[in-house]
């Protein structure tokens, strides 16, 4: 009996050449110009024009209904699309979390008319969404949001803010956890619900927060009275605890959550073609191992998923691993390029390590930081 | 996940609860040697698995035997029963007769001697000689023994094959990097195995010994030294999984699952301090006593790390074969477990 569940699955044929579909296009975007490659691009590199080429190729939307502008594949095959743009390091950041979360969401519970009107739209590349889960006093204790939703003649009434809300500034969109009836006594999971909110409304207020690197691809977004209607409820009234917990085990366990830096590495073994010493041979040997090693694992979890089982836990180890690995292959990286004198390294590679470096911070923070990771694994080993 | 559900593994798995419980590890180490466990695995033919049945064995898939040497890893087996599927299966391969008893095996290139690992219990020695791309099989019973000073209970001797005659020899066409592919995925397994095994004592230890007042369990400094040891643990299983994939699809040429066994030993080797050290540290001294079970574990991981070479030693290995190759290929590999040699 093992304690982990991760099935080993070899890749289908038919997803191959899915995959050399992507890295002609890719490359050919590349020289052509049209991006530069950046780590963490799917967070923080959001080219609309660059999304709406690729809704144009029916690479967004892959795994819903034609009937909803989606293309009928798998979440196998969207797997490999994301892969094959984080080691372009394209700018996919626009449609990213549209893509990822919200259109699921949308299909488990919008209405039909919702997902006849949005739906196509993010397949499309031209409607993206912002996740609201994070409030000035709700970081890692999620469960004490306070911004609330009262229940009114037209619909819902929203006040209060969230924080950090990636792409907000661009974002048609916000899916929002809110307080819909008070918490019951200490369980504070209760009374919390996912309403969708129209960015645009009257009352919603979006203010960017600059990085340390000078970007502003997060926000604050106020909210002073504003009205959606009733069925921007999506799910559960008071479900919204279960809901967001759910979907969390797909958004933690998808390539972006190892291979977010991995473009930083291709750069460099471009530039150290017939370069490396012994020692870079070593760093080398180790990285690939631990890159192959989660590629298994996730790919295990994305195959778990497909057949409807959502493992928490190991998505939540993933992400750990993952994310410790991210930071660690920029240093590795670091550490190989000794091998060449700085002014021969490339300007695109000084560039895409100083990006790394400056980038690194939030990568064991967003979707849950490492010690939340292992608050989940030390329950799941019933430690607590 | 290994394949725990084919019937060798079943078999294994059966008799390893059967008659290796938690005292015989310690027993074989006082010098009681379970006679009576490797008796029931030789008679139900297990080191004999992956011997082709046109030789006397069952000619089983390699997928279908990772499972019984993840039960014999998990029981700390005392007996050589991975060391025997191995030697079994390099004779096999050379055409010869699978050895008769336990045995173990040595790779060398151009040395006169090799550490073999249990070579005081083991009956005969099957030795891979590079330079002449053959096979042999010595008896290890008439040998001059010396014990060496081992990381593992299993032991370690060294064996001087010049002055001894070879029981059986052939030529064999069987590369170096094949039979390592073997070798590296059967220690990846056991190693998963072992890590796994330690993981359970730790916790059932932090739940049950108390200090301040509660289980140590409740201390979340504890509870994150183990979630991060759980982690790599996982990891481990999974780098054994995908190399006892890789060598089951390439079963017709062995020598194509060597990245995925070198990645596998990579990966495994580098985490053992990793889980090592919180499973030590969380046992406080009882931990590091000859009475606990704790080491029977810690001390095998620490031994098949460094078997055929260290992690170290490995990475670079791995390193320097795929600087060779391209980043596309590099890339390739990485995403769908399919390595060109350089």
């Amino acid at each position: 009996m093992q304690r982990f569940n991760f099935p080993v699955v070899q890749p289908e044929p038919a997803l191959e050449e899915l995959r050399a579909d992507l890295q002609l296009f890719m490359k050919e975007e590349r020289e052509a110009g049209n991006f530069r490659p950046e780590p963490e691009c799917w967070m923080a590199s959001a080219d609309p024009e660059f999304s709406q080429k690729m809704g144009k190729r029916g690479w967004i939307g892959l795994t819903w209904s034609s009937q909803y502008g989606g293309h009928d594949k798998s979440a196998l095959e969207r797997y490999i699309v994301t892969e094959e743009t984080l080691r372009a390091g394209a700018p996919v950041g626009a449609h990213w979390i549209a893509d990822r979360q919200h259109a699921p969401m949308l299909l488990a519970h919008g209405t039909e008319e919702q997902k006849l009107d949005i739906l196509p739209r993010i397949a499309a590349g031209d409607c993206y969404f912002a996740i609201g889960l994070s409030e000035p006093g709700a970081g890692s204790d999620l469960a004490n949001v306070k911004t609330k939703a009262e229940k009114v003649p037209e619909g819902w009434k929203i006040n209060g803010q969230k924080i950090w809300s990636s792409g907000a500034h661009i974002s048609h969109y916000m899916v929002a956890l809110l307080r819909t009836s008070p918490a019951d006594g200490r369980n504070r999971h209760v009374g919390l619900s996912q309403i969708m909110i129209d960015l645009s409304l009257p009352g919603v207020t979006i203010k960017p927060i600059v990085d340390l690197s000078g970007d502003a691809h997060f926000n604050e977004v106020y909210f002073e009275d504003v009205i959606v209607p009733d069925d921007c409820l999506l799910g559960d009234e008071g479900g919204g605890w279960k809901q967001v917990t759910g979907e969390l085990a797909m958004e933690r366990s998808g390539p972006e959550r190892f291979l977010s830096s991995y473009i930083t590495l291709e750069t460099a073994l471009w530039q150290l073609t017939g370069k490396m010493g012994s020692d870079s041979h070593g760093r080398l040997g180790k990285m690939i191992a631990s890159l192959r090693t989660l590629k298994g694992m996730s790919w295990g979890i994305a195959n778990l998923l497909s057949q409807g089982v959502s493992p928490e836990t190991e998505a939540a180890l993933v992400k750990d691993l993952g994310n410790r690995l991210e930071n660690d292959l920029t240093m590795e990286v670091r550490a190989l390029l000794n091998d060449l004198p700085t002014e021969e390294w490339s300007p695109d590679m000084r560039r895409i390590m100083n990006i790394g470096v400056l980038r690194s911070p939030p990568n064991t923070l967003r979707g849950g930081t490492t010690e939340v990771m292992r608050g989940i694994t030390a329950r799941q080993l019933g430690l607590r | 996940m290994i394949n725990t559900e084919a019937m060798v593994a079943e078999t294994a798995t059966k008799i390893y609860t059967d008659l290796c419980d938690r005292e015989v590890p310690h027993k074989a180490e006082a010098g009681e040697y379970p006679q009576a466990l490797w008796d029931a695995l030789a008679e139900n033919g297990l080191p004999l698995a992956w011997v082709r049945e046109s030789n006397g064995g069952f000619g089983a898939d390699y997928d279908e035997v990772f499972g019984a040497i993840w039960a014999s890893a998990q029981a700390a087996s005392p007996v050589p029963f991975a060391e025997t599927l191995i030697a079994n299966w390099m004779l096999d391969q050379a055409g010869l007769a699978p050895a008769d008893g336990s045995a173990s095996f040595a790779l060398s290139g151009h040395t006169p001697s090799a550490d073999i690992p249990f070579g005081m219990h083991a009956d005969k020695i099957v030795l891979f000689d590079e330079a002449h791309q053959e096979i042999s099989l010595f008896d290890n019973r008439a040998a001059t023994r010396s014990p060496e000073e081992a990381l593992s209970p299993d032991g370690m001797t060294q064996f001087i094959f010049s002055g001894h005659v070879a029981e059986q020899s052939a030529k064999t066409n069987l590369s170096r990097r094949a039979i390592e592919a073997l070798i590296l995925t059967v220690r990846a397994v056991q190693m998963a195995a072992a890590m796994e095994m330690a993981l359970n004592i730790s916790i059932e230890y932090v739940s049950q010994r108390e200090q301040f007042g509660r289980p140590l369990s409740k201390f979340q400094a504890i509870q994150h030294q183990l979630a991060v040891a759980a982690s790599e643990c996982a990891a481990a299983t999974m780098a054994a999984t995908q190399a006892a994939s890789s060598i089951t699809r390439n079963a017709g040429d062995p020598e194509k699952a060597w990245h995925e066994a070198a990645i596998a030993k990579v990966q495994i080797s580098h985490g053992i301090e990793t889980v090592t050290v919180p499973f030590h540290q969380v046992h406080g001294a009882m931990g590091y006593t000859q009475e606990y079970d704790l080491h029977h574990y810690t001390r095998r991981l620490w031994a098949w790390r460094d078997a055929l070479g260290n992690e170290h030693h490995w990475s670079k290995l791995l390193g320097a074969e795929l600087a060779l190759t391209s980043p596309d290929q590099i890339w390739k590999g990485v995403t769908t477990g399919e390595w060109i040699a350089s």
